[in-house]
């Protein structure tokens, strides 16, 4: 039963009230609450293994809770419900390690799902894909195979194949965090685009300056817990926990 | 008796009357293990409930001895009413007891495919079916091709075992000979460099497909 809880999400392109989540008997997230509003940047810091991509994933439901609530999208989601995949067409997800299809040219990664799930016609879709994958700035990499590609463009080529279908919001797992240092500034350049663009965003990353530029919040976890969220300004200028305080003295010397 | 040589030679044409059939129950047998592993291993991934139970089918499937299922197919079929031609309940029986190993090596192909490729198929919204079509077996065949590759050849060498059900094929009619000219050992000798020719090219084709699939799409 997908309830619609227009009601008590607003605008929230996402609710998490009290989320919990266990691997075996080990509780990666621990009573997370979070609202997202649409349009809003969300920027997930922290230290390795605090549970940022769970937290992520659990939006795409890849990862499923087994206690609160999670409502994406005005719908709310848990572990077995019918019509994910759906659901999913409208969350775009960019990976650490792109995940693009090896055995598909750049143009193929971003027509798939279009054909296939939305259903459009092939010269549609190449259309979109185009579109897109201009957006990205590598159109001429078009009829590639991703391996052809450098990490830096592979990853564009990751966001154009999710921008394409259309998504009301974009989650980012780490999407620098794979990459060569003179290839992260292309990839934070098209998100920073995104983000003009008005796309609601939610991105695992520890690029600060890209956190200090984009972001409308700043959400700081620790040991599975949201321990902190603040604006950028108020975040780096004076961090109340001291977790927080540690974290980004490593971060920024 | 010694070894003829020219009677090894001058029996040939009555041998190969057989190999028509040997080829055909070797294709038959290998689409249809191919086919009936591959739906073994997506049933046993498709539900957890399920899973023991594919589980159970595919262990007892190997470890009865491929005689013994053919002899049964082809004895106890008829009780329920379904007769069909021996060739067809032999490569049946071929198919159902190879298809037990190829659903193996159709598990290690696809858990070789990383997990992050179902994972942004699914967060595409891809249904199960698509991610498993377009984006998990594609690259599933590629790590299955050299394995599969040697089932080929293991399951042309198994073709013989239908002799025991009278189907036509290279041994039966080098059996044939035997009774009819009370010499064993050309007829044995001629079936055996037969079967080698016979995996030789099969080989050299086999190498080839890979080399063609290798060249059409690189790995990693
Ligand atoms: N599939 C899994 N099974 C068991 N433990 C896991 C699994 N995935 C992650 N973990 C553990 O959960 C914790 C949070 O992981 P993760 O969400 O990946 O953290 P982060 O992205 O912040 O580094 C870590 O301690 C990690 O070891
Ligand atoms: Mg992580």
């Amino acid at each position: 039963m997908a309830l619609q809880t227009n009601s008590c999400s607003g605008n929230a392109a996402v609710t998490m009230e009290q989320l919990c989540k266990w691997y075996g008997s080990f509780q990666v997230l621990h009573n997370v609450d979070l609202s997202v509003a649409v349009g809003e940047r969300i920027v997930v810091c922290g230290p390795s293994g605090s549970g940022k991509s769970t937290l992520v994933r659990c939006i795409n439901q890849l990862e499923t809770h087994e206690k609160g609530r999670l409502i994406v999208n005005g719908v709310e989601l848990y572990k077995g419900m019918k019509g994910l995949a759906e659901l999913r067409r409208d969350v775009g997800m960019v990976f650490q390690q792109f995940n693009l299809f090896p055995h598909l040219t750049v143009l193929d990664n971003c027509t798939l799902a279009l054909v296939r799930a939305r259903k459009l016609a092939r010269d549609q879709a190449e259309e979109i894909a185009m579109e897109n994958l201009k957006k990205v700035r590598i159109p001429e990499q078009a009829h590639k195979f991703p391996t052809q590609l450098s990490g830096g463009q592979q990853q564009r080529v990751a966001i154009a194949r999710a921008l394409c279908m259309k998504p009301k919001l974009m989650l980012f797992d780490e999407p620098t965090s794979a990459l060569d240092p003179e290839m992260i500034k292309e990839v934070l350049d098209v998100m920073t685009e995104l983000a003009r663009d008005g796309m609601t965003m939610i991105c695992v990353t520890h690029e600060m300056g890209f956190a200090r530029e984009v972001a409308d919040r700043i959400i700081f976890m620790d040991s599975g817990r949201i321990i902190e969220q603040a604006a950028p300004s108020k975040f780096f200028k004076n961090p109340e926990h001291p977790r927080a305080q540690q974290f980004l003295g490593q971060m920024l010397h | 008796m010694n070894f003829n040589f020219s009677f090894a030679i001058e029996i040939v044409p009555r041998v190969l009357e057989g190999i028509g059939n040997t080829v055909m129950i070797a294709i038959i047998s290998f689409i249809g293990a191919a086919a009936l592993g591959l739906f073994w291993e997506l049933l046993r991934r498709s539900h957890a409930t399920v899973r023991p139970v594919v589980q159970f089918v595919i262990d007892a499937i190997r470890s009865t001895p491929a005689l013994v299922q053919i002899y049964f197919l082809f004895f106890v079929l008829p009780y329920y009413g379904v007769t069909l031609p021996a060739l067809l309940v032999g490569s049946f029986g071929l198919s159902f007891y190879y298809s037990g190993y190829m659903s193996e090596v159709f598990k290690a192909g696809i858990d070789a495919v990383p997990a992050g490729q179902s994972e942004a198929a699914q967060s595409l919204g891809l249904s199960w079916a698509d991610m498993i079509r377009f984006v998990i077996l594609p690259q599933m065949l590629r790590n299955v091709a050299a394995p599969l590759g040697a089932y080929s050849i293991s399951i042309l060498k198994s073709t013989p075992l239908l002799a025991v059900i009278s189907v036509p094929e290279l041994l039966g009619s080098a059996l044939d000979v035997a009774s009819d000219t009370y010499r064993y050992a050309e007829p044995m000798f001629d079936v055996g460099v037969l079967f080698l020719a016979m995996s030789l090219v099969a080989v050299a084709g086999i190498t080839q497909l890979e080399r063609r699939l290798g060249l059409t799409a690189p790995s990693h």
